[in-house]
């Protein structure tokens, strides 16, 4: 569960965040939507407590991300945009190494990185140096660190980008595993097919606000459109930085 | 404590595999100690011998007695372009002059502007004017005159200079290549756990994780001492079997890399290497890639690299003994000399160096919970 209310934040002369307010339930897959510069990015930073907001508060779990940083942060887990990988890890030392930030112990993390790498059929790349793996293989590399200690809140930003099919349907399968066990599912992204096909709940953002909250069907009701992509547009009131 | 070591382990794994971090520490640690050990014969064979001259002498015949007596002190024939270049003219009738002991005429030829030859110039004569200084003694004496009339101020030179003095340069440099492996070896790691981390993008994710800014920044620091500690190790094995291949005794000392010495470096080196650590960590993170972060940290390792030499070159040396690394340094010159080492100095100097090392620490976590560093905005 993850609920920010009434955040702002400039950066420089930009009003990054304004007045921004949602909640991501568990069990739910939330899509954060928006064009370039809409502020995803920076609300999530915020999140996880990297960027401190001029006023309003985002808490996860109930645990207020600015009073107690470290205890929001252990119910979440990141999946960054780019990924981060370590180049000279293999990708079992890469997930076991962040299992163990993420607060297990070391036989712990072990075991839990054995999972994961089962869960996302990893294997055949597990104990190869991250270097020159395609976009797919550090996706899923990406992914496994991001649920490998089972937080209760996965936050994805822009997931999809640059994927091939394979790894789009491999994604959204784990996705949807997740939130069938009840996680609270976060993702950023500007790809209307993504958020249609995943989504229970979009919340379309622009200029730092949020324009509009429901599921995909709602809000082309709401808006008299037939698909999504239309919606979005008559929404945000312009076409600018948008992709397909 | 158990993050940091997670964090510790995986910098170790991930600087292992890193070839430029091991080679840069490698290099250093292995090719100094033998570098310093070929100058340092190179040098030792300069200062204790002095060199053969060689110059060409005409009429030799003429003289063999002052012939001989140049060569039993080093100076001989030879028909090179180098002997050339100075050359003496025994006259013709050197001999005839000498018996009816009358002033016998040589010939003494050579480019006093050549710098190269000026020593060699100054060094044949003064061994001209002994002999004769000497010749003119002995007619004396067959005259029954004593010659010291002849000699009314006579000149004790006293050389103050002990052996140690005169190797004092010598250890200063060999001790600054040891010293100074402390800030090279982590050097590379440092970088790339800094600038390298924010390059890839994973600093923001290992910020995301629960842990304190002063857990990862502990966990970076620890893993660079360790790097940099490592190559001190190295070079002091290294040194310790290469060193005793120069021949010191020739100039009256030794260097002897004994267990003692090589604890006691260790022991003054772990804080040094502490500083080394936050300094170098502090700098590459203000730096936004690695290359930026290269030429800020040359710029910055300047400043160990003046003290230390400084110290080695008795620069200042009364304000230097208080100051970090130089302190250290100079500590440990003592201590090699067999002197008693200036312990309350020691002590000043190691303090100041951990008071740095927790003060920077402490600068790269505040930096380090700030936006603009991070994110670079």
């Amino acid at each position: 569960m993850i609920t920010v209310a009434n955040l702002t934040k400039k950066i420089g002369d930009v009003q990054a965040l304004d007045d921004l307010s949602f909640s991501a339930e568990n069990g739910h897959i939330t899509g954060l939507l928006g064009p370039n510069g809409a502020g995803k990015t920076t609300c999530l930073r915020t999140l996880f407590g990297l960027l401190k907001p001029d006023s309003g508060t985002a808490t996860v779990d109930d645990i207020d991300v600015a009073i107690d940083p470290i205890g929001a942060k252990k119910q979440l887990g990141l999946f960054p945009d780019p990924f981060g990988l370590y180049e000279r890890l293999t990708p079992r030392e890469y997930i076991s190494f962040f299992a163990e930030l993420s607060g297990m112990s070391r036989k712990q993390a072990k075991e839990a990185t054995a999972n994961v790498i089962a869960q996302l059929k990893l294997e055949d790349i597990s104990d190869r140096r991250c270097k020159g793996f395609s976009q797919g293989q550090r996706m899923k590399t990406a992914l496994a660190q991001a649920i490998v200690h089972q937080p209760s809140n996965i936050i994805l930003d822009e997931p999809t980008r640059g994927l091939d099919v394979m790894s789009t349907r491999l994604l959204r399968d784990i996705l949807l595993q997740l939130k069938a066990q009840g996680h609270c599912v976060l993702f950023s992204s500007h790809v209307m097919q993504e958020v249609a096909a995943l989504c229970d709940r979009v919340i379309v953002m622009a200029n730092g606000k949020v324009v509009a909250i429901g599921s995909p069907d709602e809000l082309c009701q709401q808006t008299g459109k037939d698909s999504l992509e239309d919606a979005f547009i008559e929404l945000i009131g312009t076409d600018e930085g948008i992709a397909a | 404590m158990k993050m940091i070591l997670a964090m510790v382990r995986k910098e170790l794994i991930d600087a292992a595999r890193d070839k430029r971090s091991v080679m840069a520490g490698l290099y250093y640690a292995i090719g100094t100690p033998l570098i310093m050990c070929g100058l340092f014969m190179v040098l030792i064979g300069q200062l204790s011998s002095p060199e053969d001259l060689n110059i060409n002498i005409k009429n030799a015949n003429n003289a063999p007695d002052l012939v001989r007596y140049l060569s039993n002190n080093g100076i001989n024939h030879a028909d090179d372009e180098q002997a050339n270049k100075i050359t003496l003219t025994i006259s013709d009738d050197y001999a005839a002059n000498m018996a009816i002991a009358k002033q016998a005429e040589v010939l003494l030829v050579a480019d006093n502007s050549d710098e190269k030859i000026q020593k060699s110039i100054r060094r044949l004569e003064i061994q001209l004017q002994a002999y004769s200084a000497e010749m003119g003694s002995l007619r004396l004496i067959a005259r029954g005159i004593n010659p010291r009339i002849t000699q009314p101020i006579k000149i004790n030179v006293e050389d103050k200079a002990t052996a140690d003095s005169k190797g004092g340069m010598i250890l200063g440099l060999a001790i600054f290549t040891m010293m100074y492996s402390v800030f090279i070896s982590g050097m590379n790691l440092a970088i790339d756990t800094s600038a390298g981390e924010r390059e890839r993008n994973s600093l923001a994710l290992l910020l995301s994780h629960p842990m304190s800014t002063r857990q990862l920044v502990l966990g970076k620091i620890i893993a660079v001492t360790c790097f940099a500690l490592l190559g001190l190790i190295l070079i002091l094995l290294v040194s310790k079997v290469a060193y005793p291949f120069v021949p010191w005794q020739q100039i009256g000392f030794t260097v002897n890399i004994s267990h003692d010495f090589m604890g006691l470096m260790l022991l003054i080196g772990i804080p040094v290497a502490l500083m080394a650590a936050t300094l170098q960590l502090y700098v590459s993170f203000m730096a936004k890639t690695f290359k930026e972060a290269q030429s800020y940290l040359t710029m910055v390792l300047f400043v160990p690299l003046a003290l230390s030499m400084a110290a080695s070159y008795n620069i200042a040396p009364d304000v230097l003994q208080w100051l970090p690394v130089s302190g250290q340094q100079q500590a440990l010159m003592d201590f090699i000399k067999g002197r008693e080492i200036p312990m309350m100095q020691l002590i000043v100097s190691s303090v100041a160096t951990l008071i740095i090392a927790v003060a920077l620490a402490a600068g790269l976590e505040k930096s380090l919970k700030s936006e603009k560093v991070v994110f670079g905005l």
